[in-house]
């Protein structure tokens, strides 16, 4: 049982940080925990160096608070600003290359599948619009088209936001940001479409502007991801260094572009319907 | 999955050395995948380009036979290169393989592996890196390879792709060492020629990969948090930063040097020197020894005695053993299959100041073209 | 020791590959040491084909392309009167008291300056009716390589016929050999012209005879004697 590895031998444990000692006694490991038990018990992530109103990083507590056992996760990550926090939760995070987080995120599902066949291990890719729909691209409908049974969560900020915001193929059509002096030429691309051409078993689009959903979205992708097929969650995380949106504004910002072009979006394939239709979730 | 083949683990020693060997007249390519066949892998992963991908299709083969228990053809080399090292970061054998242009696309991939301290086993059929379009053999690639990180075993021919193969999961796995073996021929002289292959038994194979027993936590959640886990991604410019990566080159570079011992012992010593008494001495690697061994044969039926050191392992390199074996050396030549010659720069960089000998630059061939035998003798010979 | 480079050249179709892989599996097969190395190019019909085998009764070593061959074996004059040949002019490299083997009924007309070298080289080159032989007796040209190496073993001592025969069985009955992937199609149309595989193996046989044969007639088994590693040295 994984969660045994984070424990201390007895006489060891007074000599750990508080923050180590909370974890073990009081972490989420091997617990069925719902969103409004938040407050009672130490997350996986509290601390980060992410910026000031940071819609990603909210998104992101709320996307760990929803791993249905976060003690048999694996998160990857890529170079962006979603890596700044998910490598300093408590969870093993890989941090691989350019490009590679959906092929990394093969070989671990299916090394973990034939060392422990009888013990689901959840691998979940999180990463930026740069990584998953320009540079990661190929990785990610590649991953899909196999029916790699992993997560692939989208933290979309439409921008290349860690790099000091570059136009990124998620970028809306016509934005003037760096590289794209003259405003984007082609729209946003379509990766929800393209999730679905790829027979990806459960997509859905969302903004974090209700944090009930985020977890019940993020849950049903990572137990769909365990027993039928790839599943895809795009999540709108607007950056607003780049976009200069204020930091006590970012949630009414998240609520206009859910209403105008970002509205909750849900597509799942028979097989998973049936899945969720028998209670598992 | 499929039903896995039964075999009997055997120590390597035992499958290198003792288990009783029988001989076939096979191709390079079915010399790497029978070592694969026993070498008790877990997850091969295939990505085709020429003169490559023969051998992992053969090694497909090997897995709807059940020797083998997950194989999938990959979206392009980086995809395979980096679902592999997602597998070895799980605990699991794993190889790959690939050629020049391959090789070069998956080369931020290659350089990452031994960063993260990742044992697995690379086959390299070498050829021409374009442009312009080649599938032509020229092993310029291995000069990328040289400062990559990974172990780096160059075989001469058929034989040595197959023990080099074997050793190279046997190396990789070491804790002392816990680093990828990237195994190396040339392509098509080696892959697609045949030769005699003396190997045991089909139904002995290495034991499986014991990976909590190597220097770095596996990503199974079964082990304390592994390294990068919970460490702040190390990029920003700060001295903790500096300090944390000039850390984890020197583990590489240990490593390297903690390897000698077991490379040398799974391939038989990191050389091989033929005539050690003679003044005139090629020192080569891959199939340039081929070449000089049958110039060796042809300058003795002319009265002429002419040394040649092999080079079977390029990282670690062999400095201490090239050193003794120069040091009577008056002329020495260095045949390579590539242009900017990186045997012969490292050759010049090992004896400086430690033989007195006239190093000459060359004989090279590039493009494809095999290094003639005639060739080596006329520049063995030019200064007569 | 005895050693030989034999560069062989022809046009695709004629089965130049499986002849080099038959004739050095022969070598093989008497206890020598051999190895193939096809020129891979476009594998097309009346395409220059290439395939180099090296040939000893001993320790062989080189691998690659053959630069500078002592037998080179012509299938078809194409490659001489059309160039259809990688390595031009076709005796490109040869080296001294070399032969030189023809898939002809009679002599080709050659340059002044091909004459020239070929004289200053010392070659010998034998025009052979191949393809004639084949049709008497295997009834088919298809067996045309096989009497070319029928040829050269006669010429070389080298292969003996009985290996020559084990090489054809292992070819045709056993497994391995397999040129390209197109020849595996190939063997199919093939059977349907032969007959049974083992009757495919007895007439390719009878071809290798009939060379073997003409060969002796023709006085070009001496040669033999004047081959061998010195060639290889020069």
């Amino acid at each position: 049982m994984a969660l045994r590895t984070l424990q201390v031998s007895p006489g060891f444990m007074r000599f750990m940080p508080k923050e180590y000692q909370d974890l073990v006694e009081k972490g989420p490991f091997g617990r069925k925990l719902k969103l409004s038990d938040l407050g009672t018990y130490k997350e996986l992530l509290e601390e980060h160096p992410m910026c000031e109103g940071c819609a990603m990083a909210f998104f992101i507590r709320l996307a760990l608070t929803a791993l249905p056992a976060p003690e048999h996760t694996v998160i990857l990550g890529t170079a962006g600003c979603g890596r700044l926090s998910l490598s300093q939760a408590a969870i093993p995070f890989v941090y691989g290359n350019y490009c590679d987080t959906n092929g990394v995120a093969t070989g671990i599902k299916r090394g973990l599948a034939l060392r422990f066949p009888d013990q689901p291990k959840d691998v979940v890719v999180m990463a930026g619009d740069g990584g998953l729909a320009d540079i990661g691209f190929s990785q990610v409908l590649h991953g899909w088209f196999r029916q790699e049974k992993f997560t692939t969560v989208m933290l979309d900020n439409e921008v290349y936001g860690n790099t000091g915001g570059q136009e990124s193929g998620m970028t809306k059509r016509g934005e003037v940001v760096k590289m794209a002096p003259v405003g984007k030429k082609f729209d946003k691309i379509d990766m929800i479409g393209l999730a679905k051409t790829a027979g990806v078993a459960y997509i859905a689009r969302l903004t974090p502007t209700n944090p009930s959903r985020i977890v019940s979205t993020i849950r049903k992708a990572v137990l769909i991801a365990r027993e039928v097929g790839p599943t895809y969650v795009q999540a709108y995380t607007s950056c607003n260094i780049e976009y200069a949106i204020p930091p006590q504004q970012v949630m009414e910002d998240a609520r206009r572009v859910e209403k105008e072009r970002y509205g909750f979006l849900e597509v799942m394939s028979e097989e998973a319907k049936a899945f969720l239709g028998g209670g598992e979730v | 999955m499929a039903n896995t083949v039964n075999q009997r683990v055997v120590t390597p020693e035992h499958l290198l050395f003792e288990a009783p060997r029988t001989k076939a007249f096979i191709t390079g390519s079915e010399a790497a995948s029978e070592a694969v066949r026993r070498a008790n892998v877990d997850i091969a992963i295939a990505y085709p380009i020429t003169p490559q991908s023969e051998t992992m299709e053969r090694i497909g083969n090997l897995f709807a036979e059940g020797y083998i228990r997950d194989y999938y053809r990959a979206e392009d080399e980086v995809g395979a290169f980096s679902a592999i090292s997602g597998a070895s970061r799980t605990g699991v054998r794993c190889m790959t393989a690939s050629s020049g242009p391959g090789l070069m696309r998956g080369l931020e991939t290659i350089a990452s592996w031994p960063g993260h301290r990742l044992p697995l086993v690379f086959l390299i059929m070498c050829r021409v890196i374009n442009a312009p379009l080649s599938i032509q053999p020229d092993n310029l690639e291995l000069d990328y390879m040289l400062t990559s990180g990974n172990i780096l075993l160059h075989g001469e021919n058929q034989q040595d792709f197959f023990d080099y193969t074997l050793a190279g999961f046997a190396i990789s796995e070491k804790c002392e060492v816990t680093l990828p073996v990237a195994v190396a021929v040339d392509g098509f002289f080696v892959t697609h020629a045949r030769a005699w292959v003396e190997m045991p038994s089909a139904e002995l194979k290495l034991p499986p990969r014991d990976c909590y027993s190597e220097a770095v936590p596996m990503i199974d959640n079964e082990n304390p948090p592994v390294r990068i886990a919970r460490d702040a991604p190390i990029q920003k410019s700060n001295f903790i930063s500096y300090q944390m990566h000039a850390a984890w080159q020197q583990e590489i570079h240990a490593a390297h040097e903690r390897s000698r011992k077991w490379v040398s012992r799974y391939i038989n010593g990191l050389v091989e020197v033929v005539n050690p008494e003679a003044e005139t001495l090629i020192v080569a690697s891959g199939s340039a020894v081929s070449q000089s061994r049958e110039a060796l044969r042809q300058a003795e039926e002319m009265g002429k005695k002419v040394g040649l050191i092999k080079v079977k392992s390029l990282r670690p390199f062999p400095t201490a053993e090239l050193r003794a074996a120069c040091r009577h050396a008056k002329r020495i030549i260095v045949p390579e299959f590539n242009c900017p010659g990186w045997l012969n720069r490292e050759v010049r960089a090992t004896l400086y100041g430690h033989s007195e000998a006239k190093i000459a630059d060359g004989p090279r061939v590039y493009g494809g073209i095999t290094m003639p035998t005639e060739l080596i003798l006329e520049w063995l010979f030019k200064s007569e | 020791m005895r050693r030989y480079n034999v560069r062989m050249a022809g046009v695709g179709g004629q089965g130049v590959v499986t002849a080099s892989h038959v004739l050095s599996n022969g070598v093989i097969q008497s206890g020598g040491e051999s190895t193939v190395v096809p020129f891979f190019g476009s594998e097309k019909r009346m395409a220059p084909v290439e395939s180099y085998v090296r040939i000893a009764d001993g320790k062989l070593y080189e691998i690659g392309e053959i630069l500078y061959p002592n037998v080179i074996v012509i299938f078809h004059s194409q490659v001489i009167t059309h160039g259809k040949s990688y390595t031009m002019p076709f005796y490109s490299g040869i080296k001294d008291n070399s032969f030189i083997l023809v898939n002809m009924p009679r002599k080709v007309e050659l340059s002044q300056d091909e004459e020239r070298e070929l004289e200053q080289k010392r070659a010998k080159v034998f025009y052979l009716p191949a393809t004639e032989i084949a049709l008497q007796a295997a009834g088919t040209e298809v067996a045309t390589n096989m009497v070319m190496i029928g040829a050269v073993s006669a010429v070389l001592g080298l292969p003996d016929l009985e290996s020559l025969e084990k090489a054809l069985i292992e070819r045709f009955l056993g497994k391995g050999l397999v040129a390209s992937g197109g020849t595996a199609s190939l063997d199919k149309a093939m059977e349907k012209n032969f007959g049974p595989k083992l009757d495919l193996v007895n007439k390719n046989m009878a071809a290798i005879r009939a060379a073997v044969k003409y060969a002796a007639e023709q006085g070009w088994v001496q040669v033999t004697t004047e081959g061998g590693s010195k060639q290889c040295t020069k």
